[in-house]
């Protein structure tokens, strides 16, 4: 009974010869976000980017995400109703389940007619997984994250295999994105970078009182205050010996948290220059990682991919991080910046007043970064993710409702 | 008649199991199919660009890259559908891309020429969906082959006739010149 479709006549190999320019056919692209856009995250802003980026050249694209009905969104995004923050892989994430949501997601699927169907993180017990759930055809799946080999993850194959079996192409945004999805699944997957405007980056305009001169050079430090993997603790361990060397240092800190507790540590006279940005906007922030001297990426673990890294490589500050594996592939394993031990404060230290020191230094890795960089604009990833949606719509049908999951079930239940 | 009633659960459980195993195996099978047809028609693709391409170019490398070109898309032509991609001359023909375009300066050339700039464009897109139709095809059969090698689906012959899906191993790597995107 299970061997039919191979019994069937096999399709024609489509060869639309005089259409080879199939990125510039318009198409109806449904894309699935698994985080609430309420809150700011790197798979939410990628959503957004690629979204705004397909509909700039003229694609049809509906991205479901989870939001509250009165929450404003662009028009562009589907809200399905309210998410509920949850623990979820060691963290806790805003994410929408339930008989309500796959409902809303089963009704999606039916009005968008989609050519392509594109869920990041499909393995996260939100919409994707119910997307995953309720559809069939061409199906894109992207996957960000990248976590050691999880006893959790490992536990729930039996349930997620049929699933992950009917995405026919999958993304990984960075290599060792893909190497915990083979891990995990086995399989192969093409590695897509994340994008980013680089003009946006390289063209923002400097702030005076950001910029450093020869006596007072800044250093920029980007990420949430409060949460020690992003390495605020390893650099406020160094700033004694950069201020021994480099009196006149100053420490421009963006990103939410209590600053007080997390520099708590550091004598009032170190504790001077330190100066506290809050969050900032994207403008902003641009900003900021254009008049920086250096930017420093003191990550301890966790990082997939590293796009503040190329944000800060874009805006032409040279970059100073933590030899993670991500971090070391997005800097050409030093090339393109200075790389330091991870979570080693006394090497951050070294290799800051090495750098400070040596304006031809920084401006070689700038130089040689604001090159390398354009393979992650926004134009080449798009190009290369509407390759991947070409490439699965070719010998495949459009999108729809799998009707051995998607029916009674679902709709007794909602 | 409670020993009747468990009996008759127990044989509607292993038909839904049955069934759904056997859903999940047509399912694979069709993805193993479409991504083949998929790989096949990238390839097609790839050798028509090449062919348009050598136009362009001087007679000597025009002759090399139409040479291997037509080879790959009458091997593609004359196919019976189930017989598998001819490994070897979509190899030739990547030899013969790395071969025309293995010189950076002369690439930088003829990416300033306004004809054929575009036709180097498209046959970069095509080199860069071979990759991509290629790994998407051998994931597919990579879940195909695991699952039909579950006892149960052995036991059970869900797999019919079906025949035992092959991965496509070929060397696909573009000339390293020609898909790098160029710095502006």
């Amino acid at each position: 009974m299970g061997g039919s479709a191979v019994d069937e006549v096999r399709p024609e190999p489509e060869v639309p010869f005089d259409d080879s320019r199939g990125a510039e056919r318009s198409l109806r692209i449904g894309i699935v976000c698994p985080y609430s856009f309420d809150v700011a995250g790197g798979v939410q802003y990628h959503v957004r980017d690629l979204a705004e980026h397909l509909i700039g050249q003229g694609h049809h694209v509906s991205v479901l995400a989870p939001a509250d009905d009165d929450t404003p969104v662009p028009s562009y995004v589907e809200a399905s109703g309210r998410a509920v923050p949850v623990k979820f892989n060691g963290s806790v994430a805003r994410l929408a389940f339930g008989p309500v949501s796959a409902g809303r997601v089963r009704r999606w699927l039916g009005e968008g007619d989609f050519d392509v169907l594109h869920i990041h993180e499909p393995v996260s017990p939100s919409l994707s997984l119910l997307a995953l759930w309720a559809a069939t055809g061409p199906i894109v799946g992207t996957f960000h994250t990248s976590t050691p080999r999880s006893r959790a993850m490992i536990a729930a194959q039996p349930v997620l295999r049929p699933s992950m079996e009917k995405i026919s192409a999958r993304i990984a945004v960075s290599e060792d994105a893909r190497r915990t999805l083979v891990d995990h699944f086995g399989g192969d997957a093409v590695v897509i970078p994340n994008g980013v405007y680089v003009d946006r980056f390289a063209g923002a305009t400097p702030f005076p009182a950001w910029q450093g001169t020869p006596d007072r050079p800044t250093v920029a430090f980007v990420g949430r205050i409060d949460e020690p993997r992003k390495g605020l603790p390893v650099l406020t361990a160094a700033i004694p010996a950069v201020l021994a060397a480099r009196p006149g240092t100053r420490f421009l800190v963006l990103g939410r948290g209590d600053g007080d507790e997390a520099l708590a540590g550091l004598s009032p006279a170190h504790r001077r220059s330190v100066e506290l940005l809050g969050a900032l906007d994207d403008a902003e922030k641009a900003s900021l990682l254009r008049s920086v001297d250096v930017y420093v990426a003191p990550q301890t673990g966790g990082e997939s991919f590293g796009i503040v890294l190329v944000e800060a490589m874009s805006a032409g500050a040279p970059v100073l991080a933590s030899a993670l594996g991500a971090f070391r592939r997005v800097l050409a394993d030093g090339a393109l910046g200075a790389l330091f031990d991870v979570g080693d404060p006394a090497a951050l230290a070294t290799q800051l007043v090495g750098l400070l020191g040596d304006p031809e230094c920084r401006a070689g890795f700038a130089r040689r970064a604001a090159v390398a960089v354009r393979r992650y604009d926004w134009p080449v990833v798009a190009r290369q993710v509407l390759a991947v949606y070409e490439t699965v719509r070719l010998g495949a049908d459009r999108v729809g409702q799998d009707p051995a999951t998607g029916g009674r079930l679902t709709r007794w239940l909602s | 008649m409670t020993d009747w009633v468990l009996g008759a659960l127990a044989l509607l459980l292993l038909a839904w199991y049955l069934s759904s195993s056997a859903g999940r195996l047509d399912r694979l099978h069709h993805r193993v199919e479409s991504t083949r047809a998929a790989l096949d028609g990238q390839l097609a693709r790839r050798a028509a660009a090449a062919l348009e391409i050598a136009h362009g170019l001087d007679p000597a490398t025009g002759l090399l890259l139409t040479d291997a070109a037509s080879q790959a898309l009458a091997a593609g032509e004359e196919r019976p559908p189930d017989v598998p991609v001819l490994e070897a001359v979509e190899n030739d023909l990547t030899r013969a891309l790395q071969a025309a375009f293995a010189d950076p300066d002369d690439l930088r050339a003829l990416r300033g020429d306004p004809m054929l700039g575009e036709s180097l464009d498209l046959l970069a897109q095509a080199c860069l969906r071979v990759q991509l139709a290629r790994r998407f095809h051998n994931d597919a059969v990579a879940t195909a082959q695991r699952v039909r090698r579950k006892r149960v689906v052995r036991w059970a012959r869900l797999a019919g006739h079906a025949e035992w899906p092959q991965m496509v191993e070929l060397d696909d790597t573009p000339p390293p010149g020609l898909v790098d995107p160029a710095p502006s």
